[in-house]
């Protein structure tokens, strides 16, 4: 085949074309690196990444990691990344039950229950974030105790306004066990599942998968958790001074921030549900009344199995969304991600072309991350056509 | 006939020794050239802190920053008023400076070593000295000592965030920093009860405690945990720009030493035997010229801002609501800080 026959076949020029702007993409993209590398040299302003190692120097209140103010500016991003996840994945879990329980009042035929469902949905759903943030924080601090006032829970936790101040084991040595326990239950439950569903298809009865489920999952672990509780000491908060010492604090800016998150995503999650129960057929339902299955059945086995498959793409984008909108939590200080690095570390060391170029490569991993696990879930749960 | 083209060589070649003259008397100087050429001044200040930097109502600035800037504007433009300011938040500031969105930054921005050596930006005198310290409710606390197990609420990536945190843990004593991206917002959640000190810069939280809900039931604590000089900052590169902005704070400083103020500047002019004050005016030396600006760059900027204890005293000396004594911020023959070189 000539060269100019190849250029006539649509296939070959197709493929030209998309290499070719790749191949600018790629080039224009150098040329922006170097081109700002070479004008920072010039403005004398400092560059590359070496910063990351540097101390960072500054405290953070609420962090998981064991960061100290002589901790690099790696530990700082770390912490940061952490806490951005922390409150997305609890956002995103109390977003999901409270969306369903919503979703779900709102197709009552209780008109007063479907009536409030709507109401909140539309309200939650046409008032900006920030706001919504801002209303929660200076609500919840608002409307907590000072220190001296704090409520006392069991006299061991205190919740006031700076938080709610928990007991801290000593060790942690026995609540290892205790998960190391639940780990076991919810593999032997996972196993006894799959038994169970083998017998039903053979005999057309299933084992008491809910009373195995009880023991397992829930009795045991919790007799692990309570035995470990016990055996240990525990740092419990005391007041001194301004507030109370020791223990693990719970900070109002998370608690603000997870409450703003979850309430205002769940309205979304909401519609969502609504849309995925009114999209299975009728028909579906009828049939399953038909062969003699109870409501719940109903709900559980032919109505909520075929709405996934309509409700699992919004849902991921309102869960990518979650963790974009973590990023407000810097307008009330909670130390995520933005916070941290893009407000702390960025102001301390001046490399903005770095820091939002790490800040935007990580927002993309996670959310490129999640988006990842829903379509594998969606694939698995998609209507195989044959 | 060939005189002509020979005439014309003479003539190419003697404006290019011309021209070469001129360049070496004065280094260029893009942006002494832009400010010009737009016939005003870009300058970066801080969003809102009453006594340094601060837009009324009627969105008229003030402040002993927004002073410098006017006194600069005078002293390149003969005009106080062409000035055009950019209100910049602690995130933004260096950004605005590097890409060249203003010419100079004014805002009580502390001068230290990692961001004169890393931002690409050079600071280029004194204006203030500020000491980091807290605001806090009245009774809860008269020193920074007293502080132990508080939460203090401060503004992310400023020197106070990181000042604090050294200073607690070099003293044993734990404090809980909750760290704002904005001034604002840090001072809304002090006053609203999540802090229970709110730290900054002293002559800044003279300022910021006006803002608050009941100013009165607030006091600024006396005492400092550390020494935050602050003045305005250049890129770096254009250093005949750096020269004028430089010898302008100086000039301030100088005129207040030399007992020259924006209300016998012209007597002083006209009258004055004392060299110092006749090269300050532009009298004689031709200093303006050398840097490329009109002789009378001095006089404009007193005649139309003042010296520098005129323009403290209105902005935050205790002719303003912000009350603060002069302290390190008197002229160094007075027992402060401030210093000018000899105008010789």
């Amino acid at each position: 085949m000539s060269l100019a026959a190849a250029l006539r076949d649509r296939k070959v020029r197709d493929v030209i074309a998309q290499a070719a702007v790749a191949v600018s993409l790629v080039a224009l993209l150098v040329y922006f690196v170097r081109n700002a590398s070479q004008n920072m040299v010039k403005a004398g302003i400092a560059s590359g990444f070496d910063f990351l190692w540097r101390q960072a120097g500054i405290d953070i209140p609420f962090q998981l990691t064991g960061y100290t103010s002589a901790s690099s500016i790696l530990g700082l991003l770390w912490v940061g990344i952490v806490n951005t996840l922390l409150v997305s994945a609890v956002a995103i879990v109390a977003a999901t039950v409270l969306g369903f329980a919503i979703g779900v009042a709102r197709l009552s035929r209780n008109a007063m229950l479907s009536g409030i469902a709507g109401a909140y949905v539309e309200f939650a759903r046409n008032i900006p974030l920030l706001f919504f943030v801002l209303i929660w924080y200076f609500g919840v601090v608002a409307s907590l105790p000072a220190p001296r006032a704090s409520l006392a829970l069991f006299g061991v936790a205190f919740l006031n306004n700076r938080g709610l101040t928990m007991p801290l084991p000593n060790a942690t040595g026995g609540f290892v066990w205790a998960l190391l326990v639940l780990a076991a239950g919810i593999v032997a439950q996972v196993a006894l599942l799959a038994v169970s569903r083998r017998r039903q298809a053979r005999t057309g009865h299933a084992l008491p998968l809910g009373l195995t489920g009880t023991l397992l999952v829930v009795a045991l672990p919790m007799l692990a958790l309570t035995v470990a509780a016990f055996g240990t000491g525990w740092d419990i908060p005391v007041l001194r001074g301004f507030n109370y010492r020791g223990g693990f604090v719970l900070v109002p800016e998370f608690v603000a921030l997870f409450a703003a998150l979850s309430t205002y995503t769940a309205a979304f999650v909401a519609e969502i549900v609504r849309a995925g129960i009114l999209a299975v057929p009728g028909g579906q339902i009828e049939a399953a009344k038909a062969i003699g299955l109870r409501p719940g059945q109903i709900l559980r086995l032919v109505t909520i199995p075929q709405a996934m498959r309509v409700m699992v793409p919004p849902l991921t984008s309102q869960y990518l969304n979650v963790v974009k909108n973590s990023s407000f939590g810097a307008a009330i200080a909670y130390p995520d991600v933005v916070s941290l690095f893009m407000g702390s570390a960025l102001n301390n060391t001046g490399q903005a072309i770095e820091i939002v170029a790490i800040t935007l490569a990580l927002y993309l991993a996670i959310s490129l991350a999640v988006s990842a696990s829903m379509n594998a879930y969606n694939a698995r749960t998609a209507l195989v056509t044959r | 006939m060939s005189s002509l083209p020979k005439h014309l060589a003479l003539t190419a070649v003697l404006t290019i020794a011309a021209g070469s003259v001129s360049a070496q008397q004065l280094a260029p100087s893009p942006t002494l050239d832009a400010i010009k050429a737009r016939g005003h001044l870009e300058c970066g200040v801080h969003l809102g802190l009453p006594g340094f930097s601060y837009a009324n109502d009627k969105g008229e600035w003030s402040g002993i920053d927004v002073d410098y800037c006017r006194a600069l504007a005078a002293a390149i433009l003969g005009d106080a008023t062409k000035v055009k300011f950019t209100p910049t938040s602690v995130q933004q500031r260096w950004p605005v400076l590097q890409s060249g969105q203003v010419d100079v930054l004014a805002r009580n921005t502390t001068i230290t070593f990692s961001r004169n050596a890393t931002l690409g930006v050079n600071f280029q005198g004194i204006n203030f000295y500020e000491g980091q310290t807290f605001v806090v409710r009245k009774g809860a606390a008269a020193t920074p000592k007293d502080l132990d197990g508080a939460s203090v609420c401060v503004a992310a990536g400023s020197t106070e965030e990181k000042n604090a945190a050294d200073w607690f843990k070099e003293r044993g004593l734990k404090i809980s920093i909750i760290n704002f991206q904005k001034n604002d917002d840090a001072i809304a959640a002090y006053d609203s009860g999540r802090c229970d000190a709110y730290t900054a810069g002293i002559g800044a939280l003279a300022g910021q405690r006006i803002k608050l809900k009941k100013p009165d039931d607030n006091v600024v604590m006396t005492e400092t945990i550390s020494n935050d000089p602050q003045g305005p900052t250049t890129r770096w590169n254009d250093e005949r720009f750096q020269l004028v902005v430089r010898w302008v704070l100086n000039g301030q400083i100088a005129a207040e030493a030399y007992g020259v103020t924006s209300k016998n500047v012209d007597e002083m002019k006209a009258s004055s035997q004392s060299g110092d004050i006749r090269r300050l005016l532009g009298v004689e030396g031709g200093f303006g010229a050398m840097m490329g600006i009109p002789n009378d760059w001095m006089y404009q900027a007193i005649k139309q801002v003042g010296n520098y204890a005129e323009s403290y005293e209105r902005t935050v000396g205790l002719g303003s609501p912000l009350k603060l004594a002069r302290g390190k911020n008197e002229l160094w023959t007075k027992g402060g800080a401030l210093f000018s070189p000899p105008f010789q």
